[in-house]
Parts: structure tokens; sequence; C-alpha cells
């Protein structure tokens, strides 16, 4: 009986309680958590996100707000360590965050965005390649902004192909990572989709001092090939170019987005003939407006030049969770997750936008082709692919 | 036949490289029992110096502006320096410990020097390209070899060459050879611990700045964990060679170098993924054989 007046004593109080917040709900700010890394080494590749998701919530408070409330933001430093991610994570759900942003990486993101996920909260990573970071790996309320590895090496095969009319390539794979093994699964289907040869094999890891082997490999066909596809990433990707590049071998070389931006083309000066499927171009020679009016303001708002073109992504996370708020009418995550599960060609600043509610992350949205002269990235044209990988290409199973 | 001479050079290449590398970390260890992994950013340190210490993404030349001679002596002096002041820091107070004490302040010390680099230059990946045209190859008989090859080949020799001398004909290389033999008796017999532990330390500086100019001439690429590579199998050569002996350390070296390479070239597509763990099987293989490693030294012996 004392049980029993203590829970009516404690649904009545829970009942006021949570009226009390609806009403204050209506004035309260919106919260968007960050749980990025700001010190270690992944600092370079969260930073750039985290300030262009920053001039977004600025000029969506700007303008009035979000369903007419403001947007307030916090940062925990997750310091480029997996059981910190965690601890940000569910710092920022103690926070009372609505929405969460996460590490653009799946092994260093996905703690942070379990802890968004097990709280019934949206996390979006704005860079994450691994389609992990979605329903399957950790859970359905949490995406990732950016596009498939596989997609890279899907987009790279059909445009070496259709486009720049290439026969045979062969296939250079860094099996350090994940990233890069699912770039070359994507290249290698597509590929053959296309009715392309493959003049050969081989793989060689981030970290070797030396790719003199793999060269030798190369030099020793007895038809050298149209082109050599390589997925990879910095710095080792660099390494690999300079050493290839060196040894004579003058082919087009088709790579991913890894290999974006130009700091790292100091290692293979007068580099030609260099091909990425890449984000945007930060060189002003965007084909798309919006982009180079996201340039001006990040510019503006930050007064230093972008210098990552993985940073739009973090301004679209914030696009395209706002737009599918005010869909809504609520920032209650399961809500705003039904909206964005219907995305289809949605156009943002990144690029069109499309979810289901099995697949969080962008499959063929199309890609800006850039290509290496004088020592810098030149945009060539917007390239969309045609092949679009599966469930089995995706998680890589049975492969 | 001419692919298997072109393989061969590629894996003798290599093999200087590592060489080196197990030179540099075994001579610490034949003094001061001292698994020195430091020894990695001692050469992430070296290429770095070739730049300005900025956030800046593309930095520009610090070094690596110098006119060549000069730019080979400041990153040597620099990683010198910095091997004797970890070594003066860091290590000489713990040499009465035992080990794995000394292991663990070396983790601790590369620890320290890669957060240094990237609180100094940023942890993003730079690239600089320093003697571009010896990364060019050189053909004769059907068989090429890059620059950087014959580079690395060379200064590996020399550098061994110039070791030997120092070790059989100096009296201080004497000393160190003595002292890598058997610590204790040697200074019981009158060699200053101090002086023979800084020398070691600083032809392992030397050894570390030579290895971050060869690695850097040929990867065009500077990165925070760049050292870590080289050193591990430089480290696994050396306990290949047999830990403490020196002559153990280079044959290891070049058994490590030379097996990758073969393993890259020679298995199937599907295994080449698995190089790595062919190397590490060679390494237990040999533990397994002989746990003393390939060249025994007495000191070894006794410890048993």
């Amino acid at each position: 009986m004392k049980g029993n007046l203590f829970r009516i004593g404690l649904a009545a109080l829970t009942a006021a309680l949570m009226s009390s917040s609806a009403l204050a709900d209506d004035a309260a700010p919106i919260k968007i958590g960050f749980a990025i890394a700001q010190s270690g080494w992944m600092a370079n590749y969260d930073v750039g996100p985290f300030k262009a998701a920053v001039l977004k919530i600025e000029e969506i408070n700007k303008a009035g707000g979000l369903l007419g409330r403001q947007i307030e933001y916090k940062v925990i430093d997750t310091k480029t360590d997996q059981t910190l991610a965690a601890t940000a994570g569910n710092a920022l759900v103690d926070w009372g965050a609505d929405m969460m942003i996460v590490p653009t990486d799946y092994d260093y993101g996905s703690p942070a965005a379990l802890a968004a996920q097990t709280a019934g909260t949206i996390a979006i990573s704005p860079g994450a390649g691994d389609p992990k970071m979605g329903v399957q790996g950790v859970g359905p309320l949490v995406f990732t902004a950016h596009t498939s590895a596989q997609t890279q090496g899907i987009v790279m095969a059909e445009y070496g192909h259709r486009k720049m009319g290439l026969k045979s390539a062969y296939v250079l794979e860094d099996v350090s990572i994940e990233y890069s093994k699912s770039a070359c699964a994507g290249f290698n289907a597509a590929w053959s989709a296309e009715g392309g040869t493959v003049a050969g094999t081989d793989s060689f890891k981030n970290d070797d001092p030396s790719i003199a082997s793999q060269i030798t490999r190369i030099k020793g066909l007895a038809t050298p090939p149209d082109a050599i596809f390589l997925c990879t990433y910095t710095p080792g990707g660099g390494s690999a170019v300079r050493q290839i590049r060196a040894a004579g071998i003058d082919a087009p070389i088709l790579s991913v987005t890894g290999m974006t931006d130009n700091y790292w083309l100091g290692a293979v000066p007068d580099l030609k003939d260099f091909y990425i499927p890449a984000i945007m171009s930060l060189y002003g020679d965007d084909p798309r407006p919006e982009i180079n009016e996201f340039l001006k303001a990040y510019k503006a708002r930050w007064n230093e030049d972008l210098t990552s073109s993985f940073a739009v992504l973090g301004y679209s996370s914030i696009e395209q969770w706002a737009h599918a708020v005010e869909e809504a009418k609520t920032t209650d995550s399961q809500a705003v997750v039904n909206v964005m599960n219907h995305y289809h060609d949605q156009p943002f600043t990144a690029g069109l936008t499309s979810y289901t509610d099995q697949l969080h992350i962008q499959v063929d949205r199309p890609q800006l082709m850039m290509k290496v002269e004088n020592g810098s990235f030149h945009a060539l044209e917007m390239f969309r692919n045609e092949f679009v990988p599966d469930m089995k290409l995706l998680f890589r199973v049975g492969q | 036949m001419a692919n298997f001479f072109q393989v061969l050079i590629d894996a003798v290449a290599l093999g200087s490289l590592y060489a080196l590398v197990a030179l540099s970390i075994g001579l610490v260890f034949g003094v001061m029992r001292l698994i020195n992994f430091a020894q990695a950013d001692y050469v992430t340190i070296g290429a770095y110096s070739l730049v300005v210490p900025t956030a800046s993404i593309t930095p520009s030349l610090l070094f690596g502006a110098l006119p060549t001679g000069l730019m080979i002596a400041a990153v040597v002096i620099t990683v010198t320096l910095l091997a004797l002041l970890t070594e003066r820091i860091a290590f000489r107070p713990l040499r009465n410990s035992n080990p794995t004490t000394l292991l663990i302040a070396s983790f601790a010390v590369s620890y320290f020097l890669q957060s240094l680099v990237m609180l100094l230059h940023g942890g993003r990946p730079k690239a600089v390209s320093i003697g571009g045209s010896l990364t060019r190859a050189v053909e004769f008989a059907g068989i090429r070899i890059p620059g950087v090859q014959l580079l690395t080949m060379g200064v590996a020799i020399t550098l061994l060459l110039a070791l030997v001398f120092f070790l059989k004909r100096t009296p201080i290389g004497i000393q160190l050879r003595a002292a890598a033999e058997d610590f204790q008796m040697a200074r019981l017999l009158g060699v200053p611990a101090n002086r023979v532990i800084a020398i070691a330390f600083s032809i392992s500086g030397l050894l570390g700045g030579a290895i971050s100019l060869l690695y850097v001439i040929q990867t065009g690429t500077l990165d925070i964990r760049m050292g870590m590579m080289p050193v591990v199998y430089g480290f696994f050569a050396t306990v290949i060679g047999g830990m403490g002996s020196l002559p153990g350390a280079v044959l290891g070296g070049f058994i490590v170098g030379i097996v990758s390479v073969l393993l890259q070239t020679y298995l199937p597509v599907d295994l080449r993924a698995f190089r790595d763990a062919g190397v590490f099987g060679l390494v237990i293989l040999i533990l397994l054989v002989r746990p003393q490693g390939l060249i025994v030294t007495s000191a070894a012996k006794e410890r048993v």
C-alpha cells in the first residue's frame, strides 16, 4: 500500500516535471553536441567540419533560429581516443544534446555515436566513409554525411572508362585500412561491369618505406597499363605516387578522396595526370556556386582560408538535420530520422543527399572530378556513377 | 633473369635501410640493455627539422632550404643532440633500473616526442621534396636502380665501414665494444660509463639523422608516425641477429628487408597482404631454433 502511494506520487511528480519542461521547450535553445577530436592526429580531420558546422549554426541563429528557437552548442574533445569518444558522447547526452556530431571516422567516431544511439539521440559523422557508421554498424539514429569509399572507386572506374577512354588498369591496393580496401573493391566491381581489363593487381601498406618491388612488377608488364588505380590515402599515398613517378611510370593515376587537397603535392613536384573524385574544390574553380559561397562565408567567419575539403560535410550535416527538424516540426530524434530516411536527391551544399531506412551513407552523390596540374588540383566536371553498390559490396561480405 | 636481379636490388636496398635502423637500436641496447623505441621519433624529428615548425599545412623549408652539405649536417646534428638530450634527461637517471623499466621509459620518451612534434607542426601529414634528382632511376643491362636505392646502399656501406673502423681501431670504439660485451666488467677495467653511453647515443642519433634523410628523399612525406614502421622492423632485425651483437643487427636488417621484398614479390596476390605476417613468422622461427639470435655475444650467453 505504501509502495503504491509512493509510485503514484512519483508518477505525479514526473508528469509535473515533464509538462513544465515541455513548456520550457518553446523558449529553451536547441542543443547540438560535438564529440570531436580537437587534439591528437584526428583533430586535423575533425576541426574543419566543426568550424563549418558552427558557421551553419550561426547562420541559422541569425535567420531567426530553428522552429523559432536559437541553437546552442557544446564541444567535448575526444583527443583522438576511442574510450574518450564514448565518455564525450555520454557527457553530451547528459548535457541534453538534441543532436550530436561525432568524429569523421568509424573507428574513432562510433563509440560517441553509440552513446548517442543508446540515449535515443541522432548522431551524424560528417566524414566517415564506411557504411558501418549507420544502421548496421551502430544503430538507426546514426548517419554519415559522406560518400562511401566503394562509390569513390566506382566513380573512378566509370569516369576512367567512359570519359578518359581507358581500357586496362593496374590496381594497386593499400591494404592498411578498410577505407582503401573498400575503395578498391568498388573500383574492381565497377571496372569489370564496364568491361575494362585488369592488367595486374598488387598491394602495399601505407607506412611501407619503399614500394620498389611493386614498381618492379608494374615495370615488368609486357604491355604497360592505360592507367593505375591507386586506392590509398595520405601520407603513404603521396609517397607511393612519388615513387611511381620517379620510376618513370607516367600512366594516368586514378585515386580516391583520401588523396584530396593540395597539401601533399609538395612530395611530387610536377605531378600530372592524377585524378580523384573530390568533395569540393578549395581553389575557387568549383562549378557549383553554393560551394564558392560557402568558401567565402567560411573565410569571413574564421578569418582563414579553408584547408580541408571535408569541412563542407560538417556544414551539410547541420543543414540536413535542420531541414528535417523544420519538416518534422520537432527536434525529437526519431521524428527527424523518419524525415531524413526519405531524403531522395535532396540538394544540400555538399551535394545531392539520399538516405533510406537501411542506408545512412551516400552511394551515388555526384562527385567533383579533379585533376592535378601545375602543383594544384583543378576542377574538371561533376560526375555521377550509374553502378550503385549493393549491400554485399558496401559491407564487403562474401568477397 | 634481369627481373630477378631487379628484385635483388630492391631487396638489398630495403635491407640496407633496415640494417642502419637495426644498428642504431643494437648499439644502444649493447651498452645499456635499453631497447630504445624513441629511435622512431629521432627519425621523425630529423625529417621534420627540414621544415619550419608551424601549423601551416604547406610549411616553408628550414634545413631543407640549405645547400646539400649543410642540410645533411644540420639534420644529423639535430638528431644527435636530441639523442644525447634524451639520454641525459630520461635514460641516465634510470641506468641501474631493470630493462623493463628502461623499455617503458623509452615508450614514454617516444610518446612525449611525438606529442611535441604534433604540438609544433600540427597532426596533418606534410610534404617536402628534397633530393628530387636522386629519385630518378639509372638503368643499365635492363636493371633499373633508382638513385635513392643506390644512395641508401652507398650510405649504409659507408656508415658500416666507418663504424667498423671506429669500433676496431679507436680506443673509444674498443671501449664501446667492451662495454657492449660486458658493461660491468668494462667499468671495472676503467671504461668511463657516461662517455661510452653518450657515444653510443650519438652514433644512434647520427644513424637516425641519416635514416630520416634517406627516408624523406624516398617518400617525400612527413608524418608523426613515420619512424615507427622502420624501427619496429629494425627491432625485429636486432632480435633475429642476436640482441647486443652489432654484426648480428646488420645481418638481421638485411634478412628482414630481403625477406620482406621477396615475399612481396613472390607471394600470390591474395597472400601478399600477409607479407608482414611472413616476416614475423620468420622471427618466431629463428627464435625457436636459435633463441639467442644468429650471432651470439658472450655477454648474452652468460646471462642464460
